[in-house]
C-alpha cells in the first residue's frame, strides 16, 4: 500500500509527460453535490483540477456532473457512457451499494474506472482506489483524545450523516480510547452540519453538568459546538477537537487556540489526486493502477501552517 | 323549515372545547410531561430558553405558512430562501465594513438587505402564482433550486462567513435580550401575537379563510383575490426575511446547507396545529404549538438514551401523525 | 293494484335531538310514478335517502317485496335493484363521459378495459335519451343538462327495479326535460317503479301516478295524484294560501334612468347588449340556458372581460373588477350559491359580511357589529336557522338565498343584479323573496332579475329583455308580458308552440 501525501510526486510525474497529439480521450467525473463544508472543498478541487488538466493535455476532455442523490448519480454515470462515450470514470460514489451496479456496467465497456473515497461494495471492479482512511482517520482522533487527557476523562460525540464512512471512523475512535478511562458519555448525530450540532450540543450541555472535551468529528460541526459551549457561558470543556481541516479551523490551532488545540485531516483535494492519476495514466503508459490510501495526519500548532490553504473554499 | 337536508351540525358542547382545538394542546402537555419525567434539567431556564430560541426560527416563518396555506397556497422555497437572505446578508455586510466599520450601521445595513430580500423573493413567487397562474407547488419547487443553487454558487461551494469582530458585534441580537429572555424568543413572541390577531380579527385572515375556502365565491364577493393572496407571499418573505435576521447571529454563516427542510418543518408544524392543508381555515397559535411540538421531540430525544438515535425521525414522525390524528374526533364520518 | 315493491311504514329519523321525520309511510308499486313533493327542507331528501339506503331509518320499518329489510350501505341498495340520481351531481369532473357512466363497474377484456365496448353502450344509453354529448369529453365541459342525463343515463343502464329521482329536472332545459319525461314514461311501462321530486307542480300534474304531500316531516297528503290540482298541491306543501304568489305591481313612476348600457359585448357570449333600467324598477331577462344571460351580467359587474358603455346616473364608468361595480353600487347576485355565492364551510356571521368587511373593520373587524348585522338579516330576511353558529352548508337551499340576498343587500347597492332568485327552493319561500324583491324596488332601488323560469320574470317584473343566441331578441311589457311572446323571442320563431322548437345552440 502506498501512501500518497498530496500530489506532489505527481506532480514530477506530470511534468516528465508531453502531451501527445492523440485522439482525444473523455474523462468522466461524477461526484456528490456540495451539500456540506467537506464536499464543498471536493467539488472545488475537481473543478479546479479539470480546469488545470484540460488546459495541460489538448486531447482530453472532462465531464463534470454532481449529483444531488444516488439516484441523480447513476443517471449521470449512465448518461456519460451512453452519451458521451467516456474512456474514463472517475467516481466519488454516493453509497456503495446502488452505485457498484452501474460502474460496474462501465468497467465492463472497456473503460478505466477510478473510486474516491468510498469503495464499491463488490472487489476488483475498478482499475485504480484513492481514499481517506477512515478507520485512520477515527484512531488518530482517538489517540490524539487520549494523551490530551492523560487522567481519563467525560468526552461527547458529534457523529456524521448515519453512513458506511462515519461508522468507520467512530469505531477506529472507540478502539483508540478503549481502557484509557476516557468515558464517552453520549453520541448523537450532528449530519456534518453546523445548525444541527449546534442544537445537539445545546442538549448535551443542558443533560450532563460536567464535560471535558468533545469530539466534533468535522469541523463544521465543530463550529456549531463552539458556538453552544460559547453562548452557555460553560468553563468546564477544555477543548473541541473537529476534523477533515477547514482552513479557518487549522487558522485557529496555528494561532494557538486553547479550545481548539489540533486537527485531523482528510483532505477534500483527494479527489484532484484521483483524476490526476487517471488523466496521466490515459495519456501515458505511466503503471498507475493499484490504490492510494491517503491517510489522516495530525494537525498541531507546529505544523499546521503546512496544512493551511486560505485559497480553498474549505 | 327547518336545516335538515344535511345533518345539522354537531351542536357545540359549551364549555368544553373541542378535540380540534385540545388535541396540539394534549400533545403538547404530553410531551412536556415526558420530557420533565425523563431529565430534571429539561425545565430548566436554560433548556427552555434553548427550545424556544431554536423554535423561533421555523416558528417565525411558519406563522407566515400558516396565512399562505389558509389561503389555499403553498410555499416550499422559504428554506433554500433562508439561505440565500443569509448568504447576501453576510455578504452585503462584509463589502460594507471598510466603509462603514463597525457599528449599528452596517447591521441595519444587514437588516435592511434581509427585509428587502425577502419582500422580493416573496413578491416574485406571489407575481408567478397570482399573476401567471401557474401552481404554487411548481412555482416554489422552482425557487426552492433556484435559492439553494443561488448560496451555494455565492458560497463557492463552501461556507460564507461573517466577518469575525462584526459577529462578535451582531452576536448579541440571537444571544442576549430583555429580562432573562433572548431577542428570538421576543420577536417569535411579538410575530405570534400580531398575526394571531390578523387571522382572527383582521379583514386580511377573513379574506385568507374566504378564499382558500371557495375563491369563486371570493371572486363573487368583490375581494382582489390575486392582491390577497400576494400580500400571504410578501408577508412570508418578510418573515423568512426577519428569520434571518435572527439566525446569522448564531453561527455567522450561511452554506448550501443552512436552512434544509425547513420548509417542511415550516409545513408540519402550521398542519399539526390545526391549520388545514388544503386551505379555508388557520390558527396561528395552532402553528406556534406546531412548532412547539416539533422542537421539543428533537430535544427530549437529545436529552434522552432511551432509542437510538438511527431512529429520531422515525419518533418525530410517529408523532406528527399522532398529533394529527388527535384532531380528528369531530370530524369522524363527516 | 299491484303489492309495492319498496315501502316505508312509520319511519322516523333524527339528527341529534332533532327528528325530522315523524312516522313517514310511503309504497312505491312497479309500473307506476310516484311523485314526493314539499317545501325545502319538509324531509323529502331524508325520506329518498332511507330508501335508497345512504341513512339509516331511526325507527319504523323498511320493506322490500314485502320482506322487512335494512340496507348497510347505498351499494347494498343498489344491488338489490334501487338506485338514486342526486341533485347534486355525483360525478368525477375530471373524467370523460365514457369513463364516468362506468365508474366503478368497468367493462374488461382479460385484465385490459374494453374502451371500445364502453363506448359504444354508453353512447347507447345516450343516444336513449337523445343527449348528444361525446362519449370522450371530459365532464367538467358539459352544461349541467348533460350532466343530468349522464346520470340517468348512468342509472338506468343498472337496470333499476325502483329509481329514485332528486329533482331530475331542476337544470333541465324544456326540451330536455321533455325528453327525460318520455323516458320516465318508458320505464313506467317497463314495469320500474319510479319516484320523484320537483318544485314543478306542473310536471308532477303531467306524469305521477300517485302522489305524496311532506310538511315539516310528516305526510299530510298520500293518494292518487289526479284528485288534486296545481293549486290545491301548493297549498297543501306550504299549509296556508298561495294564490297570490308574486306582490302586485305599483303604476310605472316617470323613467328616470339609473344604469344605461350600449353596445355591451362580453367575447364568446354576448355582442351589442344595449338597455336602460329605470329607478324603482324591476327588468327581468329571459332567455333560454345558453343564450349568455348570465355572461352579460357578469360581464356588466366586472366579472368577465367586456367591451361597451356603461353610465350610471348619467355618468360613464369603467369597470374592470367587481370591486369597481360595488364601489359605483351595482351588486351582483350569483345564480350559483353553492360554488360562488357563499362558503359553505364557513358561518352566517363570516358569510353575511365577507363582500362589506371595510364596513366592519378599522384595524380590526367589530364582531359586535357584525353580530348585530346577523340579527338585522335574521329579522329582515325571515332566515331561519335552529343555530346562529351553524355552517351555512347545513342551511336549506331556501335559507342560503335568504342569506345570500342579505349578503348583497349589506354592501347597499343601488342597482342588483339578481340571476335566478330562486332556483331550487320551495314554493312558500319563493313568495318571501319575490316581496323582498318588490320592497326593495319600492325603497328606490333598480333591480334587474334574471329568470329561467317563465313564471317568475311574468310575475314579478315590469318589463321584460328577451335575450337570444348572445343578443337581446326583444322586449316585452304590459299585455304582451305573456309566456307565449317570451318563448317566441327566446327561441327566435314566430308563431310556433315551444314543443316544435329546435333546442338551443350551445
Amino acid at each position: 500500500m502506498k501512501h500518497l501525501m498530496t500530489g506532489l510526486a505527481l506532480g514530477a510525474l506530470l511534468a516528465a509527460t508531453p502531451a501527445l497529439a492523440q485522439d482525444t480521450k473523455v474523462i468522466g467525473v461524477s461526484i456528490p453535490a456540495a451539500t456540506h463544508g467537506w464536499a464543498g472543498g471536493m467539488n472545488y478541487f475537481a473543478q479546479e483540477a479539470v480546469e488545470r488538466l484540460e488546459a495541460t493535455y489538448e486531447n482530453l476532455d472532462f465531464v463534470l456532473a454532481t449529483a444531488s442523490d444516488p439516484a441523480k448519480q447513476v443517471s449521470d454515470i449512465e448518461d456519460m457512457l451512453a452519451t458521451r462515450n467516456i474512456d474514463a470514470l472517475v467516481v466519488l460514489p454516493f453509497e456503495s451499494e446502488p452505485l457498484t451496479g452501474p460502474v460496474q456496467g462501465v468497467a465492463e465497456s472497456g473503460a478505466w474506472v477510478t473510486v474516491v473515497d468510498r469503495g464499491l461494495s463488490q472487489e476488483g471492479i475498478e482499475d485504480l482506489y484513492v481514499a481517506g482512511d477512515n478507520p485512520g482517520f477515527g484512531r488518530v482522533s482517538g489517540e490524539y483524545m487520549a494523551s490530551k487527557l492523560p487522567d481519563g476523562g467525560k468526552i461527547v460525540v458529534l457523529r456524521g450523516i448515519p453512513t458506511t464512512i462515519d461508522n468507520e471512523r467512530v469505531e477506529g475512535f472507540q478502539a483508540a480510547t478503549e481502557g484509557t478511562g476516557i468515558e464517552i458519555l453520549a453520541m448523537e448525530h450532528g449530519n456534518w452540519n453546523r445548525d444541527d450540532s449546534f442544537t445537539v450540543m445545546q442538549d448535551f450541555l443542558s443533560k450532563y453538568p460536567e464535560i471535558d472535551a468533545v469530539w466534533a468529528s468535522d469541523d463544521d460541526m465543530a463550529i456549531g459546538v463552539l458556538a453552544a459551549i460559547e453562548a452557555s457561558g460553560r468553563e468546564d470543556i477544555q477543548f473541541v477537537l473537529g476534523g477533515a481541516g477547514m482552513k479557518e479551523m487549522v487558522k485557529r490551532t496555528m494561532d494557538g487556540d486553547a479550545m481548539i488545540p489540533a486537527n485531523v485531516t482528510y483532505p477534500p483535494s483527494m479527489i484532484a489526486t484521483a483524476i490526476e492519476i487517471t488523466a496521466v495514466g490515459l495519456v501515458s503508459n505511466a503503471p498507475v493502477s493499484g490504490e492510494f490510501i491517503i491517510g489522516s495526519v495530525l494537525v498541531t500548532p507546529e505544523n499546521a501552517g503546512q496544512y493551511y490553504f486560505p485559497d480553498s473554499p474549505f | 323549515m327547518t336545516a335538515t337536508q344535511t345533518p345539522p351540525a354537531r351542536a357545540p358542547r359549551r364549555g368544553l372545547p373541542s378535540m380540534t382545538v385540545l388535541g396540539p394542546i394534549l400533545a403538547l402537555l404530553v410531551l412536556l410531561a415526558i420530557g420533565m419525567f425523563l431529565n430534571e434539567n429539561f425545565l430548566s431556564h436554560a433548556n427552555i430558553t434553548n427550545v424556544l430560541a431554536r423554535s423561533a426560527f421555523i416558528g417565525i416563518i411558519a406563522v407566515g405558512m400558516t396565512f399562505v396555506i389558509t389561503a389555499g397556497g403553498l410555499d416550499l422555497s422559504v428554506g433554500s430562501m433562508a439561505a440565500f437572505i443569509a448568504g447576501l446578508m453576510i455578504l452585503v455586510m462584509n463589502a460594507a465594513l471598510p466603509a462603514l466599520g463597525i457599528g449599528v450601521p452596517i447591521i441595519l445595513l444587514g437588516m435592511a438587505t434581509a427585509v428587502a430580500a425577502g419582500l422580493a423573493a416573496g413578491f416574485l413567487n406571489g407575481i408567478l402564482i397570482t399573476s401567471l397562474g401557474i401552481e404554487a407547488f411548481i412555482v416554489t419547487l422552482g425557487s426552492m433550486g433556484i435559492y439553494r443553487s443561488l448560496v451555494t454558487w455565492l458560497a463557492d461551494g463552501g461556507t460564507l462567513s461573517l466577518d469575525f469582530g462584526l459577529r462578535t458585534f451582531y452576536r448579541p441580537v440571537y444571544y442576549d435580550g430583555i429580562l432573562g429572555i433572548g431577542w428570538p424568543i421576543i420577536v417569535f413572541a411579538v410575530v405570534v401575537i400580531l398575526g394571531e390577531i390578523a387571522m382572527r380579527s383582521a379583514v386580511f385572515g377573513r379574506h385568507c379563510a374566504a378564499i382558500g375556502s371557495n375563491d369563486q365565491v371570493a371572486r363573487y364577493s368583490s375581494i382582489n383575490v390575486n392582491r390577497v393572496r400576494l400580500m400571504t407571499y410578501v408577508f412570508l418573505g418578510l418573515l423568512v426575511g426577519v428569520a434571518t435576521i435572527m439566525y446569522v447571529p448564531r453561527l455567522g454563516s450561511a452554506s448550501a446547507s443552512t436552512g434544509l427542510l425547513w420548509e417542511l418543518e415550516a409545513i408540519a408544524a402550521v398542519i399539526i396545529g390545526g391549520t388545514v392543508l388544503k386551505g379555508g381555515f388557520g390558527r396561528v397559535w395552532g402553528t406556534v404549538i406546531g412548532v412547539l411540538i416539533l422542537s421539543l421531540i428533537g430535544n427530549i430525544l437529545n436529552l434522552t438514551d432511551l432509542v437510538s438515535p438511527y431512529l429520531n425521525g422515525a419518533i418525530q414522525g410517529a408523532i406528527i401523525i399522532l398529533a394529527v390524528i388527535l384532531q380528528r374526533e369531530g370530524r369522524a364520518g363527516g | 293494484m299491484s303489492e309495492p315493491i319498496l315501502s316505508l311504514h312509520g319511519v322516523s329519523r333524527s339528527f341529534g335531538a332533532v327528528e325530522v321525520l315523524h312516522g313517514v309511510d310511503i309504497a312505491l308499486r312497479p309500473g307506476r310514478v310516484h311523485a314526493l313533493i314539499g317545501e325545502n327542507g319538509a324531509g323529502k331528501s331524508t325520506t329518498m335517502k332511507i330508501m335508497a339506503g345512504y341513512q339509516p331509518a331511526t325507527s319504523g320499518t323498511i320493506r322490500l317485496d314485502g320482506q322487512p329489510v335494512t340496507f348497510a350501505d347505498m351499494a347494498e341498495a343498489e344491488a338489490r335493484g334501487i338506485v338514486m340520481i342526486h341533485q347534486e351531481f355525483n360525478l368525477a369532473e375530471q373524467l370523460t363521459v365514457e369513463q364516468n357512466f362506468f365508474l366503478g363497474r368497468e367493462l374488461k377484456k382479460g385484465w385490459l378495459l374494453d374502451k371500445a365496448g364502453m363506448r359504444a353502450v354508453a353512447r347507447e344509453y345516450l343516444d336513449r335519451l337523445s343527449c348528444a354529448a361525446h362519449v370522450d369529453r371530459v365532464v367538467s365541459g358539459l352544461p349541467n343538462s348533460d350532466k343530468q342525463m349522464l346520470e340517468i343515463a348512468r342509472a338506468l343502464s343498472r337496470d333499476a327495479r325502483v329509481l329514485v329521482m332528486d329533482e331530475p329536472t331542476a337544470v333541465l332545459t324544456y326540451a330536455e326535460t321533455d325528453i327525460l319525461l318520455e323516458q320516465v314514461r318508458a320505464l313506467r311501462a317497463h314495469g320500474t317503479a319510479i319516484l320523484f321530486t320537483s318544485h314543478k307542480l306542473d310536471e308532477v300534474k303531467a306524469i305521477a301516478d300517485d302522489l305524496t304531500i311532506m310538511r315539516d316531516g310528516d305526510v299530510v297528503y298520500s293518494g292518487p295524484a289526479a284528485d288534486l290540482d296545481e293549486h290545491q298541491m301548493a297549498e297543501a306543501m306550504v299549509g296556508r294560501d298561495v294564490s297570490n304568489l308574486f306582490p302586485p305591481k305599483p303604476a310605472a313612476p316617470a323613467p328616470q334612468p339609473v344604469l344605461e348600457v350600449a353596445g355591451l359585448a362580453v367575447p364568446g357570449y354576448a355582442d351589442d347588449i344595449s338597455f336602460t333600467l329605470n329607478r324603482g324598477e324591476i327588468l327581468g331577462i329571459a332567455g333560454l340556458i345558453g343564450s349568455g344571460r348570465t355572461e352579460t351580467f357578469e360581464g356588466l359587474c366586472g366579472l368577465r372581460p367586456h367591451r361597451g358603455t356603461v353610465r350610471i346616473h348619467g355618468r360613464p364608468v369603467q369597470i374592470r373588477h367587481p370591486w369597481d361595480a360595488l364601489a359605483y353600487g351595482l351588486g351582483y347576485l350569483t345564480e350559483d350559491r353553492k360554488t360562488r355565492g357563499l362558503l359553505l364551510n364557513k358561518t352566517m356571521r363570516e358569510n353575511l359580511t365577507l363582500q362589506s368587511l371595510g364596513a366592519f373593520s378599522g384595524w380590526m373587524i367589530d364582531q359586535k357589529a357584525e353580530e348585530a348585522a346577523l340579527t338585522q338579516a335574521i329579522g329582515a330576511f325571515d332566515i331561519r336557522a335552529g343555530d346562529r353558529a351553524i355552517k351555512v352548508g347545513n342551511l336549506s337551499g331556501g335559507n342560503q338565498q335568504k342569506l345570500l340576498l342579505a349578503k348583497t343587500m349589506l354592501a347597499e347597492p343601488d342597482i342588483v343584479v339578481i340571476d335566478e332568485p330562486t332556483r331550487g327552493i320551495d314554493i312558500g319561500t319563493k313568495q318571501q323573496i319575490y316581496d323582498f324583491i318588490r320592497a326593495l324596488a319600492a325603497q328606490g332601488r333598480s333591480i334587474v332579475v334574471i329568470s329561467s323560469e317563465m313564471q317568475e320574470v311574468i310575475g314579478l317584473a315590469d318589463r321584460v329583455l328577451v335575450m337570444r343566441l348572445g343578443r337581446i331578441a326583444g322586449e316585452v311589457s304590459g299585455d304582451r308580458m305573456t309566456e307565449d311572446d317570451i318563448v317566441r323571442l327566446a327561441m327566435g320563431v314566430e308563431g310556433q308552440g315551444r314543443e316544435a322548437a329546435p333546442m338551443e345552440a350551445r
